[in-house]
C-alpha cells in the first residue's frame, strides 16, 4: 500500500485501467477462490464443506438444551416472534441509519481537517500538530461507550445556551460522541494515505509553481483519499454497528426496540432479528470493500507490468 | 489433501460424539430430580426441596438493588457486593420489601431464614440454560407473554404504575392519559412501567427507555424528560418532587410481581404453597405496611 513512486497510477484513466480481462491472474499464488482450483478440487471442497457445517448444525441441534421447553430453540429461534418483532425493530433501526449517516459526513470532514493539521510542516504549527496528536490519542484510548455516557448525560446538565437541551439532545450528543471517537480513527487512516504519497509528488507540484496548500489539495489528497477508501469504509462499518450504543441515552433505536420486545416476551429472538438486520446492512459493504481491495491489487500489479 | 479431509471428518464426528455422550448424564440427572419409587410424605419438606444449594434459598436480583425494595447496608455477609445509598440497598440486610419477603419466605419454607443472593443482569432471569440460583426476584411483573418462556410464582405484591415529575415539568397537573400524549416520558427498558407508557399513553415520540432507573432519573433532572413512570411504591421514595398520578391497570388486569423460575422448575409448587400461607396469615400485608409508604389518595389517570 505504501510503496513509493505511484507515478503511473496518477495517469491511469478511470475504469478498467487497461487490464486485459483475458490475461491470467497477475497473482496466481494468492488466488482467493474459496472452493479451490479446477478439476476435482471444487467438488471435494463442496463435499467437505457440507459435511463440516452439517455436523456442526447437528451438534447444536442435538444438544440437550436445544429442544427442551424454554431451551435455546424456543428462546432464540421463535419464528412467530421473529415475524412479530422484525417490523418494529426495522422502524427503530431507521434512527440508527439517520445517526450513522449524519455522523459519517461529519467524520469525513473533521477527520480530514485533523489529518491535515497533523501533517502541517514547520516549527510554528507545533501546537496545532500537538492538538491533533493529543486528540487522536485520547479518543482512540477511551471506550466509545464511556464517551457516549459522559456526553449524553453530562452535557445537557450544563444547560448550555444554543445547544439542544430538550427533546433531541440525546441524538445530538450521541452523534457528537460517535463523531469524536471515529474521527480519531479516520484521521489516522487519512494520515496513512497522505504519508503514502511519495514526497516527490509534492516536490514536483511545488516546482510547477503550486503553493503548499494547492499541492496538498490538488496533488497529494486526491491520491491519498483514493488509496484509503477501503480502510475508511471498514471504519464506517464499525461506526454503523456502534450506533447501537446510542440506546444508552434513552433513544429508542434498533437495539433498544429489540430489548423492549425481548423483555416483553422474555425471549431473545428479537436480538436475532436485529442481528439479521445488521447483517443485511453490512454484508454488501463488506463485500464491496473486499472487491475494492482486490481491484486495487490488480491495478497496481497491472501498473507494475506495463 | 485426502488425509486432511479424512481428518476433518474424523474430528467433527468425534466432537459430535463427545457432545451427545456428555448430554446423557445431564438428561438422566434431571430425571432423578423427580420423585422415584420412594415417594416422600411431603414433597415440600426441607430435605426434599430441589434447591440450587441445599438448605438455603439462592435468589438472584439486580445490582444496584433499588429502594424501597431493598434498603440498608450489611457489613458482615454481603459486604462489598451491593452498594448502599439513599436509593439502593443491600439484599442481605433483610430490609426493604423484597429483601424482608425473601427472608420470611425462607423461614416459611423451613429453611430457617437462610438466603444467599446472586447479582445478575435482568436478562439472565429468563435466559435458557442452567442457573446458579433458584429464582429471580427483581420487581418482575407477571404477564401472559412472559409466562410462555418462564414459570412465575403466585404474585407476592399487587402493583400499579405511577408517574413522577419534578416541579416546573409540563406533566404537573395532568389528570387524563390524553394530557400525557405530547410529553416526553421515560422508564427503565423492559419494565411494565415502560409498557404503561407504550400501551396506555402512546406518546407521540414513542417514549424513552433506559438501561436503569437512575439513568431515567438523570434525564428527568436534566430536563430531557417531563416525567418518569415507576411502580407505585417507588414513586414515593423521593426520586422526584411530585407523584402526578397512577395508571389504570393495562387491559384491566391487576398487575402483580412474581418470582421468576426457569420453565418447568420443580420448585414452583412448594414456593407457591409458602406464599399462599404467608398471604393467608397476613404476612404479606404486614411486610407491605412495614416497608412501603404509599399515599392512596393519588388520583388515577382517566
Amino acid at each position: 500500500m505504501s510503496r513509493g513512486g505511484p507515478g503511473p497510477e496518477v495517469h491511469v484513466p478511470r475504469g478498467t485501467s487497461g487490464v486485459d480481462p483475458r490475461a491470467p491472474d497477475p497473482l496466481p499464488g494468492r488466488s482467493s477462490k474459496i472452493l479451490g482450483a479446477g478439476g476435482r478440487g471444487p467438488w471435494v471442497a463442496l463435499g467437505s464443506t457440507l459435511i463440516f457445517f452439517g455436523l456442526i448444525t447437528l451438534l447444536v441441534v442435538s444438544s440437550p438444551g436445544w429442544s427442551k421447553p424454554g431451551g435455546v430453540r424456543d428462546l432464540f429461534f421463535d419464528g412467530a416472534l421473529f415475524r412479530g418483532s422484525i417490523w418494529e425493530i426495522l422502524q427503530g433501526f431507521v434512527v440508527n441509519v439517520e445517526i450513522f449517516l449524519i455522523a459519517e459526513v461529519l467524520i469525513l470532514i473533521l477527520a480530514l481537517f485533523l489529518a491535515v493539521l497533523r501533517s502541517l510542516p514547520g516549527a510554528v504549527s507545533a501546537p496545532l500538530r500537538l492538538l491533533a496528536i493529543g486528540y487522536s490519542i485520547v479518543f482512540r484510548a477511551v471506550p466509545t461507550i464511556l464517551i457516549i455516557f459522559l456526553l449524553g448525560f453530562g452535557m445537557p446538565a450544563l444547560e448550555l445556551r444554543g445547544l439542544p437541551n430538550g427533546p433531541n439532545a440525546d441524538i445530538f450528543w450521541a452523534i457528537v460522541a460517535l463523531m469524536l471517537v471515529y474521527s480519531a480513527y479516520v484521521m489516522e487512516v487519512y494520515r496513512a494515505g497522505i504519508e503514502s504519497v511519495h514526497p516527490s509528488q509534492a516536490a514536483a507540484a511545488r516546482s510547477l509553481g503550486l503553493r503548499r496548500g494547492q499541492a496538498l489539495r490538488y496533488v497529494v489528497l486526491p491520491q491519498a483519499v483514493r488509496r484509503v477508501i477501503p480502510p475508511l469504509l471498514n471504519d464506517f462499518i464499525g461506526l454503523q454497528k456502534d450506533s447501537a450504543l446510542v440506546a444508552l441515552l434513552g433513544v429508542t433505536e434498533g437495539l433498544r426496540q429489540a430489548q423492549i420486545e425481548q423483555a416483553t416476551y422474555f425471549n431473545f429472538t428479537p436480538y436475532m432479528s436485529l442481528a439479521l438486520v445488521y447483517l443485511v446492512l453490512t454484508l454488501p459493504q463488506v463485500l464491496f470493500v473486499d472487491w475494492l481491495i482486490k481491484r486495487g491489487v490488480r491495478r497496481r500489479a497491472a501498473g507494475a507490468v506495463t | 489433501m485426502r488425509k486432511a479431509f479424512l481428518g476433518l471428518v474424523l474430528l467433527t464426528t468425534l466432537a459430535a460424539a463427545c457432545a451427545s455422550e456428555s448430554s446423557e448424564p445431564i438428561a438422566s440427572g434431571t430425571d432423578t430430580g423427580s420423585p422415584t419409587s420412594t415417594v416422600p410424605v411431603d414433597p415440600c419438606a426441607v430435605e426434599a426441596l430441589p434447591l440450587y444449594a441445599a438448605g438455603t434459598l439462592t435468589i438472584a436480583t439486580g445490582n444496584p438493588a433499588y429502594s424501597p425494595w431493598y434498603a440498608g447496608k450489611e457489613t458482615a455477609e454481603g459486604a462489598g457486593e451491593w452498594e448502599s445509598s439513599g436509593f439502593t440497598g443491600d439484599p442481605y440486610t433483610g430490609e426493604g420489601y423484597e429483601s424482608a419477603f425473601a427472608y420470611a419466605l425462607a423461614e416459611e419454607m423451613g429453611l430457617a431464614g437462610e438466603v444467599s443472593w446472586v447479582a445478575i443482569p435482568f436478562a439472565k432471569s429468563f435466559a435458557p440454560g442452567a442457573k446458579e440460583f433458584d429464582f429471580a426476584m427483581q420487581q418482575i411483573s407477571i404477564t401472559d407473554k412472559r409466562a410462555e418462556n418462564v414459570d412465575f410464582s403466585a404474585g407476592y405484591f399487587d402493583v400499579n404504575q405511577a408517574l413522577i415529575a419534578n416541579e416546573g415539568s409540563a406533566a404537573i397537573g395532568a389528570t387524563t392519559l390524553a394530557d400525557l400524549t405530547d410529553l416526553r416520558l421515560g422508564a427503565p427498558v423492559g419494565t411494565t412501567s415502560f409498557q404503561a407508557i407504550e400501551e396506555l399513553v402512546q406518546p407521540t415520540d414513542g417514549g424513552h427507555a433506559y438501561d436503569d432507573l437512575d439513568l431515567a432519573i438523570k434525564d428527568l433532572k436534566n430536563g430531557q424528560l417531563d416525567g418518569v413512570v415507576v411502580d407505585f411504591p417507588t414513586a414515593f421514595y423521593g426520586y422526584a418532587d411530585v407523584v402526578v398520578g397512577q395508571f389504570p391497570a393495562v387491559g384491566g388486569v391487576q398487575e402483580q410481581f412474581g418470582l421468576t423460575f426457569s420453565k418447568g422448575s420443580p420448585l414452583v409448587d412448594c414456593v407457591n404453597q409458602a406464599i399462599e400461607s404467608m398471604r393467608a396469615a397476613g404476612t404479606l400485608d404486614a411486610l407491605k405496611n412495614e416497608w412501603l409508604e404509599v399515599d392512596t389518595s393519588v388520583p388515577t389517570f382517566t
